[in-house]
C-alpha cells in the first residue's frame, strides 16, 4: 500500500557538488527536501524510488549514488608530489545508479533516511501498459510504502533549452501539472509516449507507474515547485492518497 | 669557492620533506592552494614598466589594486636584479622599510615578502614586519638565514649557478642544470634548518634566468617536477622574464601569454608560489589549473547539467 508519494526532478545539478562552488537553484533543492521530508514524516516501512532509465530494473540499494558519469572528479590525492603519476585503477563494487535513482537516493540520504529502500527504474521506452503493470506491482506486494517518483518535464521549453524550443512543450507540461493538481491519475496514464519522447519529457513512464500505483485514489496534491529555469521543466509535488480532495 | 669549501659542501645534508602546509606570517596555506606573489618594485629601473611603483604613493595604490586582484603575498624589492647603479644597503633600506611599515599598518594580515640578498636590509625589513625573505641570489650572504631564524620569518632558497648578485649570465654552463638547482636549493634548505629557520617556512626556487640562459630556464621548467618532488614548496618566478621573451621573440610588453603558459606548466607540476606582475591573470590561470587538477571546484557549472 502506498501511503504517500512525492515527485522530484533529476537534473544532475541537484547532485552533491555538481555545480562547483555555486549553489544553483537552492529553491529547487529546498522544494525537493521539503517533499522528501513530508514523505518520510508518514514513517513508512519502506521507500520505493522509481525513475526512468535505459531499462526497467530493480537496483541494489548499496549501488553508489554518485554522479561521476556527469561530473567526473579526480582523486584529490592523485596529483600530489608524493603520489604515483598514474593512479592505480579502482574496481567499482557495483555499477553506479542511473541518474534518476541516484538523485532519489541522494535525496533520501540527505534527509537522513536509513530504512529499507527499493530502487526501481522504468525504461524510458516503456509503454503506458507496461508502466501501469509496474505501478500496480509496486503497490500490490508492498508494506506501508512511500513512493518517491523521479521525473522531469520537457527539455524543450525555450530556445536556450537543451532540446531547443518546441511549441508543444508548454501545453504538455501544463497537462501534467494540472493532472497532478487535480489528482487526476487517468490523465497521467493517458499521456502520449511518442509526444513525451519528442519533447524530451523524461518523467512520463515514472508518472504513469505512479498513476497506477495510486489508483483508484484521487490524491490531494501540493505543487512545491514548477518552473523551467534552464529550459527543462522541473516539478516538485506531494501526493496524499489518504486525503482525497 | 676554494676546494675545502667544496669538499665541506659535499658532505652537508640535502634534506627532503613530506609535502605539508606552508606557513607565512600568521597564515597557513595547504599544499593544493597555489599562491600569487605580487611584485612591487621600489626601484626606478626594474626591467618591466620601470619606475611604475618608484613613487611611494603609486606603490601604495598598487598594493590596494593587487590585493583586490587576488594577491596572496607581496614581494617588495628595492634593488633590480640586473647590473646598474649601485644601491647601497642604506639606500635599499630607505626604499623598502618605510613602505613595509605603511603596508603592514594598512594590511595587518597580508603576507609581505622582501626581495633582498643582504642581511642588513633583511633585518630592517623583518623589524618592520616582513614575513618572508626572498633571497634571490642563492645564499650569497649566509646571515640572511640567521635573520630569518631570529625573526621567525620564512626564507626562499634559490639557485643561481655561478652567478654573483646583480650580474647577467655569461656563457653559463651546467652538466645538468635541474640536478644542479635541486642540489643547491636542498643544500641551502639544510643550512636554513641548521640556522633555525622553521621547516614549514622554507621555500625553494630554481630562479629562472638567474645565472641561466633561455635553454636552462626551459629545461628547469620542463623538469620542475624534480624540484616539487623534494617536498619543499616551490616558488616559480618567471613573470615576463627574458627566457619567455627569447622563446617567443617578443619584448617585455608582450610576454603575458608566455608567462601564463609557463605558470600553467609550473602549477601542473606542483609549484606553489608564483611571483607575478599580472596578478589577476595569474590568479585566473592558477585557478584554471587547480580545477583541471581537481583541487578547486569550478565556480559554477550548469552547462549540460540541467
Amino acid at each position: 500500500m502506498i501511503v504517500r508519494a512525492a515527485l522530484c526532478p533529476s537534473p544532475p545539478l541537484l547532485g552533491l557538488g555538481v555545480t562547483g562552488q555555486a549553489d544553483v537553484l537552492p529553491e529547487l533543492r529546498e522544494a525537493c527536501e521539503a517533499a522528501v521530508g513530508w514523505l518520510l514524516a508518514a514513517a513508512p516501512d519502506a521507500v520505493t524510488v522509481i525513475g526512468p532509465a535505459t531499462t526497467t530494473a530493480t537496483w541494489r540499494p548499496e549501488n553508489a549514488p554518485d554522479l561521476s558519469r556527469h561530473a567526473p572528479r579526480p582523486d584529490p590525492l592523485a596529483h600530489r608530489a608524493d603520489a604515483p603519476p598514474v593512479p592505480a585503477p579502482q574496481l567499482r563494487p557495483a555499477p553506479p545508479l542511473p541518474l534518476s535513482l541516484a538523485i532519489g537516493a541522494q535525496l533520501l540520504d540527505a534527509a537522513g533516511y536509513r530504512g529499507p529502500r527499493v530502487l526501481q527504474s522504468v525504461a524510458e521506452s516503456a509503454s503506458p501498459d507496461a508502466c501501469r503493470d509496474l505501478g500496480r506491482d509496486l503497490a500490490a506486494d508492498a508494506p506501508l510504502t512511500a513512493l518517491l517518483v523521479i521525473g522531469d518535464g520537457s527539455a524543450r521549453r525555450s530556445a536556450a533549452a537543451p532540446g531547443y524550443l518546441d511549441e508543444r512543450a508548454e501545453p504538455f507540461d501544463t497537462v501534467v501539472e494540472q493532472a497532478l493538481r487535480d489528482g487526476d491519475l487517468p490523465a497521467l496514464a493517458a499521456l502520449d509516449p511518442d509526444l513525451a519522447r519528442d519533447l524530451l519529457a523524461a518523467g512520463r513512464p515514472a508518472w504513469q507507474a505512479l498513476a497506477a500505483a495510486l489508483t483508484p485514489a484521487r490524491p490531494r496534491a501540493r505543487i512545491l515547485y514548477s518552473d523551467a529555469p534552464f529550459g527543462v521543466t522541473y516539478l516538485v509535488a506531494t501526493l496524499d492518497p489518504s486525503a482525497p480532495q | 669557492m676554494i676546494m675545502d669549501d667544496v669538499a665541506e659542501a659535499e658532505t652537508e645534508p640535502r634534506p627532503r620533506r613530506r609535502p605539508g602546509p606552508l606557513r607565512l606570517g600568521g597564515r597557513e596555506f595547504p599544499p593544493e592552494r597555489a599562491l600569487v606573489m605580487a611584485i612591487v618594485n621600489r626601484t626606478p629601473d626594474s626591467f618591466y614598466r620601470p619606475g611604475l611603483t618608484w613613487d611611494s604613493g603609486a606603490a601604495f595604490e598598487r598594493v590596494h589594486a593587487i590585493v583586490a586582484e587576488g594577491a596572496d603575498l607581496l614581494d617588495i624589492g628595492g634593488v633590480p636584479a640586473k647590473p646598474g647603479p649601485e644601491v647601497t644597503v642604506t639606500e635599499e633600506i630607505r626604499r623598502i622599510v618605510p613602505f613595509i611599515d605603511r603596508v603592514r599598518a594598512a594590511y595587518p594580515d597580508l603576507v609581505i615578502s622582501v626581495d633582498t640578498w643582504r642581511h642588513e636590509p633583511a633585518q630592517a625589513a623583518c623589524e618592520a614586519g616582513a614575513d618572508l625573505l626572498n633571497d634571490t641570489w642563492s645564499g650569497w650572504d649566509p646571515k640572511v638565514a640567521d635573520v630569518a631564524a631570529e625573526f621567525g620569518a620564512g626564507l626562499v632558497c634559490s639557485h643561481v649557478g655561478a652567478a654573483l648578485p646583480r650580474t647577467r649570465p655569461h656563457r653559463a654552463a651546467f652538466g645538468d642544470v635541474t640536478a644542479d638547482a635541486v642540489d643547491r636549493v636542498l643544500l641551502l634548505a639544510g643550512r636554513a634548518l641548521a640556522a633555525g629557520v622553521e621547516p614549514d617556512r622554507i621555500v625553494i626556487d630554481p630562479a629562472h634566468d638567474f645565472g641561466k640562459n633561455t635553454w636552462h630556464s626551459l629545461e628547469v621548467t620542463r623538469r620542475l617536477g624534480e624540484l616539487t618532488a623534494t617536498g619543499w614548496p616551490v616558488l616559480m618566478s618567471a613573470s615576463r622574464k627574458d627566457f619567455v621573451g627569447e622563446t617567443l621573440g617578443v619584448g617585455v610588453d608582450d610576454r603575458l601569454a608566455g608567462t601564463l603558459a609557463v605558470t600553467a606548466v609550473g602549477a601542473w607540476l606542483g609549484a606553489r608560489i608564483f611571483r607575478a606582475h599580472d596578478v589577476l591573470q595569474t590568479r585566473q590561470a592558477l585557478d584554471m589549473v587547480a580545477s583541471v587538477k581537481g583541487d578547486r571546484p569550478p565556480a559554477r557549472t550548469v552547462r549540460g547539467l540541467a
